[in-house]
């Protein structure tokens, strides 16, 4: 392994941060599936980066539910957010607050 | 020496004497408020049931060797036990039936005097109240039922000194008389503190054993003796707190005479007689309690002298009677304190019941407008008035005499001349104010119209009069002048019947007795020869020679401006001083802070809401930082 495991934990929690960012002070849904799907991305990367390190396949296979996990939250949240905009006519998540 | 079938007879008559009054309370206040007879009737068959049984407890009780406890535990705190029961003694007995006697009359000269008074009912619901109270007082075993008794003497005492409430003076003596005595209850309370607190519990039998001295150091054992000694100094009206009593005259006349005699200040006195081997382990308190009895007695003789009203007069000689109680007991002659009490019941509650005939028919307090408007034509209350005032002067055969005698006795038994020679300075000024009343009330010819036909009506008695209400009021005066004249033949059974229960006694000595009774009947004899030249002889002026001098009339009536003091007291450090600050802390801090936190919860409350605000995105920073915590906390 080329890059040290530390490298890689340090780039995948500032990555998760940065998602965990845009996930909650962005003011746009989509930003905010976006925000969701960069720590996705961020966990992928370090079990890809674990299984390296411990020479263990199960990171890998994990991934691979991940990212098909990933693929149809991004449908289902953009069909929704979609719906959203076609009741609301905004991306703006203050707007749905029934539940208040 | 007594068989079961005594102690339950015993046991069983305590508990009537002492339950019945009670139950007449309760039964007048809830069931028969309107129908004033019967009301009066319960309380009147309660307290002579009263009567009854405590006389009869006096004499299966006569011999009695030592005294006999009941109690049953009322509340247990881990090592202190607090009983309730009945003490029986000699002084307990006495007390028992002067109570009852007292109380007993009075209620039946209530009849006549309260006729038709609106609160009729609720009048004899207080009498019983406070029959009630005293009865049970005097019985009880512990220093603390006692202190709860005491309280209740003190509550039915404001509710009947106060009890004209639509009066302002009255409700306002009433307040006077509860409050001032409340102060001195205070100091007894603490006093009663350090004496649990050293010997273990509440009762009088050890105060007054020798545990007392081995368990409580002398320092330690004078501060509750004083501090005690405060309750007494309230509750019987002396030196410091005596302003209650001379207001506590706006109450029924009855009420008074009860109150001056058996009930609310003899309290303090039988308090004394009751923790006497335990005061007198203390030489320095009872050097103090005589100086506070001798300053009360002056005093108190000296405002009678200038008073014009005839039941405050009789109240100043209250307190100078109880003042000379308080000296007899302080010089340690047990036997003198209580007889001069039980003579004093009898007289003084005479005097105001025949003052309360006067006042009744005359409709006036005032000693010139009596004998103005002929009090005299009054026989028989004239008789029992004139009875009983020669017997608070003094004079032989009277019971007042012998008493009295036996007081002297005491004190001269004292190292320090000065006691006594207070002493028979008071008995010059005792005689001299009560003739005073007693001249100016019937030798008055100032101004008297009698006509000639009214005298011959009277002259056959007390036919104008008329009513059974009249006559209601004489019996009772007829009883008691009664007692007043025999009572001072009982002296010497009387004292092997107390004594037989107290050991210490100071032995009398018999040269100082007779040359200082003489001296005092001589010296009663100048007072009543002195008021009579000055109020009593033909063409006399009517102006005592206390009149003469005006700053010393002045200072006098006005109490020797105690009441002034008080009044400054309370304005300028109690109102301006303590409440002030404490009502400022009130204010500023205590109020301030409350306020602060309500605000900063406020304040808080609107942060918190801001994530509330129904955005999805906070609730999802919320999740994080929830799962960061919990991380923290499960890692670390």
């Amino acid at each position: 392994m080329i890059v040290p495991f530390g490298h890689v934990l340090i780039f995948a929690g500032i990555l998760f941060l940065l998602g965990m960012f845009c996930a909650v002070s962005r003011r746009n849904l989509i930003m905010i599936v976006l925000g969701i799907e960069i720590m996705l991305n961020s966990a992928s990367l370090l079990f890809v980066a674990s299984a390296l390190r411990w020479q263990n396949m199960e990171g890998q296979a994990f991934v691979l539910f991940v990212l098909a996990v990933a693929a149809t939250e991004v449908s289902v949240g953009l069909a929704i957010i979609v719906y959203a905009y076609k009741r609301t006519g905004s991306f703006d998540p203050s707007n749905f607050n029934l539940l208040k | 020496m007594f068989s079961f079938i005594g102690n339950y007879a015993t046991l069983s008559a305590v508990l009537v004497a002492t339950l019945l009054p009670f139950i007449a309370f309760l039964a007048i206040l809830i069931f028969t408020r309107s129908n004033t007879r019967l009301s009066s009737r319960l309380s009147i068959g309660a307290v002579s049931v009263s009567l009854g049984c405590a006389l009869l407890l006096l004499l299966m009780n006569w011999h009695l060797e030592k005294p006999i406890e009941y109690s049953a535990v009322w509340l247990v705190s881990s090592a202190v036990e607090i009983p309730f029961g009945f003490l029986i003694d000699p002084l307990s007995l006495l007390m028992l039936a002067i109570v009852a006697a007292i109380s007993f009359l009075v209620q039946v000269y209530s009849l006549g005097y309260m006729e038709g008074d609106p609160g009729f009912s609720r009048y004899y619901a207080f009498m019983s109240l406070f029959a009630w109270a005293m009865l049970s007082l005097t019985v009880s075993p512990t220093i603390l039922q006692l202190y709860i008794f005491w309280e209740l003497v003190g509550l039915s005492s404001y509710l009947l000194i106060g009890f004209w409430y639509e009066k302002f003076s009255a409700s306002q003596a009433g307040k006077k008389a509860f409050v001032m005595t409340r102060t001195g209850d205070v100091a007894f309370f603490l006093g009663i503190l350090i004496v649990l607190y050293h010997i273990g519990n509440f009762s009088i039998l050890e105060m007054n054993g020798p545990q007392a001295a081995e368990r409580m150091a002398p320092s330690v054992l004078t501060l509750s003796a004083l501090l005690i000694f405060c309750g007494i100094i309230g509750k019987s009206a002396q030196f410091p707190l005596l302003t209650w009593l001379p207001d506590a005259m706006e109450g029924p006349t009855p009420v008074s005479a009860l109150l001056h005699s058996a009930t609310m200040v003899a309290a303090g006195v039988f308090l004394f007689a009751r923790l006497f081997p335990f005061f007198s382990l203390s030489p320095a308190a009872m050097e103090i309690f005589l100086a506070i009895g001798t300053i009360s007695m002056l005093l108190a003789s000296t405002m009678a002298m200038v008073s014009r009203d005839i039941k405050k007069v009789w109240a100043y000689s209250t307190i100078s009677q109880l003042g000379y109680m308080i000296m007899a007991l302080g010089a340690g002659s047990y036997f003198s304190g209580v007889f001069h009490l039980t003579t004093h019941a009898g007289f003084k509650s005479l005097l105001f019941l025949c003052s309360g005939v006067f006042i009744h028919h005359f409709e006036t307090n005032d000693i010139y407008e009596l004998g103005k408007l002929g009090a005299r034509r009054l026989k028989i209350p004239t008789v029992a008035i004139v009875v009983a005032s020669a017997a608070l002067a003094g004079l032989p055969p009277l019971s007042g005499y012998f008493s009295k005698e036996a007081i002297l006795a005491g004190l001269s038994a004292k190292a320090n001349p000065l006691w006594l020679s207070a002493a028979l300075f008071g008995v010059f000024l005792t005689s001299y104010y009560t003739f005073r009343v007693i001249f100016v009330v019937f030798l008055s010819r100032i101004g008297e119209e009698k006509p000639e036909g009214r005298s011959s009506d009277t002259a056959g008695g007390a036919g104008h009069t008329g009513g059974s209400g009249y006559w209601f009021m004489a019996w009772p005066l007829i009883v008691l002048a009664a007692v007043t004249l025999i009572l001072g033949f009982f002296e010497i059974p009387l004292k092997s019947f107390l004594t037989g229960g107290v050991a210490s006694v100071v032995p009398r000595e018999g040269g100082a007795v007779s040359w200082a009774g003489h001296l005092a009947l001589g010296l009663a004899l100048f007072g009543v020869f002195l008021s009579w030249f000055e109020f009593g002889r033909p063409n006399a002026r009517q102006i005592g020679f206390i009149e003469s001098i005006p700053p010393l009339f002045k200072l006098f009536s006005e109490r020797w401006y105690l009441d002034h003091f008080y009044r400054f007291f309370v304005t300028h450090v109690i109102d301006r001083g303590i409440s002030y600050l404490c009502y400022q802390n009130d204010n500023k801090v205590i109020d301030g802070s409350i306020d602060k936190m309500c605000e900063s919860t406020v304040e808080g409350g609107e942060v918190v809401a801001l994530w509330h605000l129904s955005m999805v995105q906070y609730r999802l920073l919320i999740m994080f930082a929830v799962i960061a915590l919990l991380s923290i906390y499960f890692f670390f």
